[in-house]
């Protein structure tokens, strides 16, 4: 990590600039768009808080770069260590809530059976807070007495930090002459109006496992591309219903956002955020898309925009105009009043909804025993896209989590209704807690 | 182990407080949750006192509120006692004309309270209005109008400059000293140059230079230990070099 060694010694005092996806953030953040992403584990039985807290300690330990604050700089914001320990509350409030100017970007979480971490995405991605989440669990089984197997890789504390998982992997993979970027036409956006404020309401959607696997299998897709089909599908269902009359009809395409994390194609250990997103999208002019059409086309279109050079392009034009002269020395108030500008009017304006899916946790036995399900909570959806969803699987249960901050519960509804008529088991998280 | 009544994490068996949640370890059973919770419903409150609980807009209410109530008051009292013991209005002019302009910026405040031009053209005005009606009452027409507001003009405009600049200064520290040491200089030489014209009928600056050359320097100072020294090396993560 480049500043990093020019500030010398990183474990007392250190700091980075935020990686090119954290860059947007700083300057459209509110109390209500928060930025703010969650990870919960469910555990079978309730947390055993002095283990856990042992665990926690252990674990902080291994994740230096997580320990930091965001401070403005002349040009741009930058992150700085502080030597605190991670904040650790009673899951009793929002989730989700926006971070406070002298806060850490990451909080622990804990209620009876549930361990949960947000982090700011100025921080880092779904993989770099999924990579914190697991080590903490294997620590905290550890603590209850399991052994681990040696085989099984995880960050574990005592082990030297790699300079690489400081990274902003991105400058890593820039690479210049790049062609320009070619701007998407607007999407369309669902139709309801927002919900009073504090606007944020999360819906858990727990799926069956096998249920799932085996309806994908048998279109001969992947999970993740049969639920983005589904997306799309409901939207378009919205849709029709909101704009009966084609000759009414004001929006063109509808487009999903899905982000993909680069780690997979782009060697990297880098725990900042290392993602870009595709977006497979339906043409309303072409008409009616029924289910196994839009499955194809989902099926190809993520093939043909997760092409390595394709990604590389995309990473090259982002890390491009950051390093433009003139970008580079505009004040920060103006930037962030221009990238904030350039974020409602052409960057969200793009896309319908955001689908993120982590993919299937994978723990040592030993510790998944002590586990039920995972939910990931993207961050809550700006006031135009209004609302997104995020996936992570885990054994025999796939849990999606819808954020909405409309008055409206359609997508959710018709997205379970959807997989009830393709013969799938799916139920509703009980946000009750009677244990309590 | 046992179980947190409150947050429901299981506890050591000698544990009296939960380590998580800080809330005492008792039997789950309805007398204890409803004690935790009105514990914990008295401790927020606690950490809040009523002046607090007000949010800003009730704040300003209040406050204009009472200093309408003692204003007002105080116009009416010494109106009264003046009218009582002379049959006239005498003496008591001042502290009528005083407490109008006070309850005029007070009432700015409650208002306006983050328009600072509103705020600071009000202050300019009414306060002007009282100098030229002091001199009024005292019938010379003469310091007021020539001296008074003269430099009540140079010290808003100073102010008002000084609090848009402190705004928009993006890092508050040695640089807001420096800011008003300049201020403080160009005050200087507004004030000589006022009392010149009124004294000499000319303008003639001496002292308000050497106070001026003098704190130019300063601030000089002040600005090079802000954004150079105090930061230090801290200056490559401030301009991402």
């Amino acid at each position: 990590m480049e500043e990093n060694k020019k500030n010398g010694d990183k474990s007392s005092d250190f700091w980075f600039t935020l990686d090119n996806a954290a860059k947007i953030f700083p300057a459209v953040l509110s109390k209500e768009h928060t930025a703010v992403f969650r990870l919960t584990a469910v555990l079978k039985e309730p947390v055993k808080i002095t283990a856990f807290l042992k665990a926690l300690s252990h674990t902080e330990k291994r994740f230096p770069y997580f320990k930091v604050q965001l401070k403005e700089g002349f040009f741009w914001y930058y992150l700085e260590h502080v030597p605190q320990r991670f904040p650790v509350e009673v899951d009793d409030k929002k989730p989700c809530r926006a971070f406070d100017s002298n806060d850490m970007l990451i909080r622990i979480k804990i209620v009876h059976n549930r361990i949960s971490v947000e982090f700011s995405h100025i921080l880092t991605d779904g993989t770099g807070a999924y990579e914190f989440m697991k080590s903490l669990l294997i620590l905290y089984s550890k603590e209850l007495g399991v052994d681990i197997p040696e085989e099984f890789a995880y960050l574990q504390p005592g082990e030297s930090i790699p300079e690489e998982e400081y990274e902003d992997s991105y400058k890593r993979y820039f690479k210049g002459e790049i062609p320009p970027m070619v701007s998407k036409s607007k999407a369309f956006h669902l139709p309801y109006s927002l919900q009073s404020k504090p606007r944020f309401i999360r819906k858990i959607m727990i799926i069956s496992m096998p249920d799932i696997k085996n309806a994908a299998y048998q279109k001969g897709i992947s999970i993740n591309d049969f639920l983005v089909a589904v997306y799309l599908f409901v939207l378009q269902d919205i849709y029709e219903e909101n704009y009966p009359s084609r000759r009414y009809r004001k929006f063109r395409k509808i487009r999903v956002q899905v982000p993909v994390n680069l780690r997979k194609m782009f060697p990297s250990r880098s725990m900042r955020n290392f993602s870009l997103f595709v977006m497979p999208e339906i043409d309303l002019r072409l008409g009616h898309y029924s289910f196994d059409e839009i499955l194809k086309s989902v099926y190809h279109q993520i093939r043909l925009e997760t092409d390595k050079k394709l990604i590389n392009k995309n990473i090259s034009r982002n890390v491009g105009s950051e390093k433009k002269i003139y970008v580079k020395s505009i004040p920060l108030f103006l930037k962030s009043l221009i990238l904030r500008v350039n974020y409602y009017t052409k960057g969200t304006n793009q896309y319908s909804g955001v689908l993120t899916n982590l993919g299937k946790a994978k723990l040592p036995n030993e510790t998944g025993r002590l586990i039920d399900y995972f939910i990931f909570s993207p961050p809550p959806p700006n006031r135009i896209v209004k609302e997104n969803c995020g996936i992570i699987g885990f054994d025999d249960k796939l849990v999606v989590s819808f954020g909405n901050i409309t008055k409206a519960t359609a997508l959710e509804e018709k997205f379970m209704r959807f997989l009830k008529n393709q013969g799938i088991d799916v139920k509703y998280e009980s946000e009750k807690r009677e244990e309590l | 182990m046992k179980p947190c009544a409150n947050c429901g994490v299981e506890v050591e068996e000698n544990a009296n407080f939960c380590p998580l949640c800080g809330e005492p370890v008792v039997d789950k059973h309805t007398g204890n949750i409803d004690y935790i919770t009105i514990r914990k419903r008295k401790k927020e409150e606690k950490a809040l006192t009523d002046y607090q609980k007000l949010s800003s807009l009730q704040k300003r209410k209040l406050f204009w509120e009472i200093s309408g109530i003692v204003l007002i008051t105080g116009i009416l009292v010494t109106l009264l006692i003046d009218l009582f013991a002379s049959s006239r209005i005498t003496w008591s002019r001042y502290s009528v004309t005083v407490c109008a302009v006070l309850f005029l910026n007070t009432t700015l405040i409650r208002f306006w309270p983050k328009n600072l031009m509103v705020l600071m053209l009000g202050s300019m005005t009414s306060t002007s209005a009282l100098l030229i009606l002091l001199d009024v009452f005292t019938g010379n027409m003469d310091w007021g109008v020539n001296l008074g507001v003269p430099l009540l003009v140079v010290a808003h405009i100073l102010t008002l400059a000084l609090t848009k600049i402190i705004k928009r200064a993006r890092e508050k520290g040695l640089n807001i000293i420096a800011y008003s040491f300049i201020a403080l200089g160009i005050f200087s030489l507004g004030i000589e140059g006022v009392v010149s014209l009124y004294v000499k009928n000319a303008i003639n600056l001496h002292w308000s230079l050497v106070v001026i050359a003098s704190v130019l320097p300063g601030a000089a100072i002040l600005f090079f230990i802000h954004y150079r020294l105090k930061r230090g090396t801290d200056l490559r993560r401030f301009f991402h070099i």
